[in-house]
């Protein structure tokens, strides 16, 4: 493995363009070039389908969302639709998991999940994974009602990862009124900023940061 | 030559994707290395490369297909000729890491790459069926070939010699019994006919036992007259076969009444997550559909949105264009409860199973003159009615046995009742 994931902070960048940036690193990756990254950033808002998405799951025409600003993107991950926008940290990670002796598509998605929950912890909101609903959700949440805090949608090619994870750190949650996230009919989405409630810092954004890579470089050394 | 590209090892809880987009057609070029298909598992898009360069022969899976792992994606021609000794077995790059080979325990995907030993046709066929590795098989035919009867005294050798490769190959491996089902292993005899089967075949054979494993079925089964539907039938049959251009059935009189009963009853409508049950608020029922490549389940989008009418044309739609081959992937997903008619002569009933991740099938049985008691002015009467069984096939992990009848029971109702308007 070697050397460290090299965790980078991106700020707010167009949809179009970290995803230029990002098959960038994918190929220098699978060049065997450069180390291991972490993108670390947030969108304005955009909506994306992944390949498992149902149009249904779009709640409302493709026009109207135009009309509002919110780009859509369809997309080469695993997951259905999801919206993305300011206050959500986004985090791809470009892994070579065959360089690190890790070929396990399911153990990665189990692994972000973890990593998730560590950070939330961290911050202050506990967090749990339902079996069957990749993702984390926040903890006690009434059976039946499950609150999603971070989605999760990850491609691979060759191995080699791109998309991620997406946190609901201080979004507008009304942003995910245009869409069922994740095909997921039910789930409510809540943010680390609504589970705190009165309680949230003023440096949400920073700290949610600093838990995220944290706990993605312990469960990525 | 030509190179089979299967479905890699992409994790030890990974046993099948669903091919999400096909990235190359046939008839193209492609460079060893270049992405071919997309594959979905959860929440993971892979891109599976070519593992060397080529022509696209034929692509074996349809977008939104589910393939097992091992199963073949699609076929590249690399253009030099069969059995020529230049040829290069396909051997990934480590860049083409999805064919790479897995760690540990999972068997080197690029085996299955490789060009297969020679052998006969039939010889292969023989040995594919019986899960034998040709490798393992001695050659006794003309050029080094392997030949049926090779593989037949292979077969009849590994019975006596346990553990022999091909009774290796038959059982599962240690750890993985838990998810692949295990072939027991026949001996062929004289006469027997050997059909290899389908991908169609393999996907149906897969999910049917899926779905008996991690689903306890239970069944029930309702009488119903149907002397009501017969008569609302009878009485339009004739105006919507000129009006439609094909007759009106039964079966979308039941999907009608099942659709109705569902919306009473959301928890047949319903799938089972490991700590949750998810009720859904749409109704798409699947239906049924033998053809001749093997049976389907098209699926009719907000049935319980359609009048009956409506039920009529978009079953048949979706029936004639399920035997012409021309449905969309997209029309076969998505389905949150399903109906079945198997419509033959002496079907009485019979309990299907459950096409997961459903909780719920009904199954139509034959609609047949019975005598049956009736109270007729204050006496009871046997009398001569049309009635059919219908048994409903229910997952108890998420419903019991008194919401399952008070569902049939609705269904009875709304098919004794009749009120339906064309």
């Amino acid at each position: 493995m070697g050397e460290a994931v090299q965790v980078v902070e991106l700020g707010r960048v167009p949809y179009a363009d970290a995803m230029a940036r990002q098959l960038e690193l994918l190929e220098a990756r699978r060049r065997g070039e450069g180390a291991d990254v972490l993108l670390l950033l947030e969108h304005p808002a955009v909506v994306t389908l992944g390949r498992g998405s149902h149009e249904e799951n779009l709640r409302v025409s493709r026009d109207l969302l135009r009309a509002q600003g919110v780009e859509l993107f369809e997309v080469a991950r695993g997951g259905d639709v999801t919206w993305h926008g300011p206050g959500q940290l986004v985090g791809y990670p470009i892994l070579d998991l065959a360089a690190r002796g890790a070929r396990d598509l399911h153990a990665y998605l189990r692994r972000l999940e973890v990593l998730l929950c560590e950070a939330l912890d961290a911050l202050g909101v506990p967090a749990c994974t339902r079996s069957g609903m990749t993702g984390v959700f926040a903890a006690g949440a009434p059976e039946g009602r499950p609150r999603k805090i971070a989605s999760i949608g990850v491609g691979v090619r060759g191995w080699v990862t791109w998309h991620g994870f997406a946190l609901n750190v201080d979004c507008d949650l009304a942003g995910f009124d245009c869409i069922v996230p994740c095909g997921l009919a039910g789930v409510e989405m809540t943010s680390v900023a609504h589970e705190l409630g009165a309680s949230a810092p003023p440096d949400l954004g920073r700290r949610a940061r600093d838990a995220v890579r944290s706990a993605f470089l312990r469960n990525f050394p | 030559m030509a190179t089979v590209v299967r479905l890699p090892e992409l994790g030890e809880s990974v046993v099948e994707g669903t091919v999400s987009r096909w990235l190359v057609k046939e008839g193209d070029r492609v460079e060893r290395d270049q992405p071919l298909v997309e594959v979905t598992t959860d929440k993971v898009d892979a891109e599976i490369p070519a593992p060397v360069a080529g022509v696209v022969e034929a692509l074996l899976a349809a977008e939104g297909e589910v393939v097992a792992v091992g199963a073949p994606l699609v076929r590249i021609a690399d253009g030099s000729p069969a059995g020529a000794g230049a040829a290069l077995p396909a051997k990934p790059t480590p860049a083409a890491a999805p064919a790479a080979p897995a760690p540990a325990a999972a068997p080197p995907p690029q085996a299955r790459v490789e060009e297969p030993p020679r052998a006969t046709p039939v010889a292969r066929r023989v040995a594919t069926q019986a899960q034998v590795d040709l490798a393992q098989v001695e050659a006794t035919g003309a050029g080094g070939k392997v030949t049926k009867r090779d593989v037949e005294a292979h077969l009849r050798g590994s019975r006596d010699a346990a553990p022999a490769p091909a009774a290796r190959a038959a059982v599962s491996v240690p750890g993985e019994s838990e998810r692949r089902p295990a072939y027991l292993q026949y001996a062929l005899q004289e006469g027997d006919r050997v059909i290899p089967m389908t991908p169609l075949r393999r996907l149906v054979a897969e999910h049917m036992v899926v779905s008996k494993r991690v689903s306890p079925h239970v069944g029930t089964v309702a009488e119903i007259d149907m002397a009501g539907v017969v008569k609302v039938r009878d009485a339009h049959k004739r105006a919507f076969e000129e009006a439609n251009g094909f007759g009106l059935s039964f079966l979308p009189f039941v999907v009608h009444a099942t659709v109705r009963a569902l919306r009473e009853f959301p928890r047949l409508n319903a799938s089972v997550l490991e700590d949750a049950i998810v009720e859904k608020r749409d109704i798409h029922v699947g239906i049924a559909v033998e053809t001749e490549k093997g049976l389907v389940v098209p699926v009719v989008r907000h049935a319980d949105r359609l009048s009956l009418a409506g039920l009529a044309q978009a079953v048949e739609d979706l029936a004639v264009r399920a035997r012409s081959k021309k449905l969309s992937p997209d029309e076969l997903k998505g389905g949150t409860f399903t109906v079945s008619n198997p419509g033959r002569y002496g079907n009485l009933y019979g309990f299907a199973i459950i096409n997961q991740p459903q909780v719920g099938i009904l199954r139509m049985g034959e609609l047949v003159k019975r005598p049956v008691v009736r109270t007729v002015g204050g006496e009871d009467a046997i009398v001569i009615r049309p009635i059919m069984h219908l048994a409903l096939s229910y997952d108890h992990r998420a419903v019991d046995g008194a919401p399952a009848n008070g569902f049939l029971h609705r269904v009875r109702e709304l098919l004794e009742e009749a009120e339906f308007d064309l």
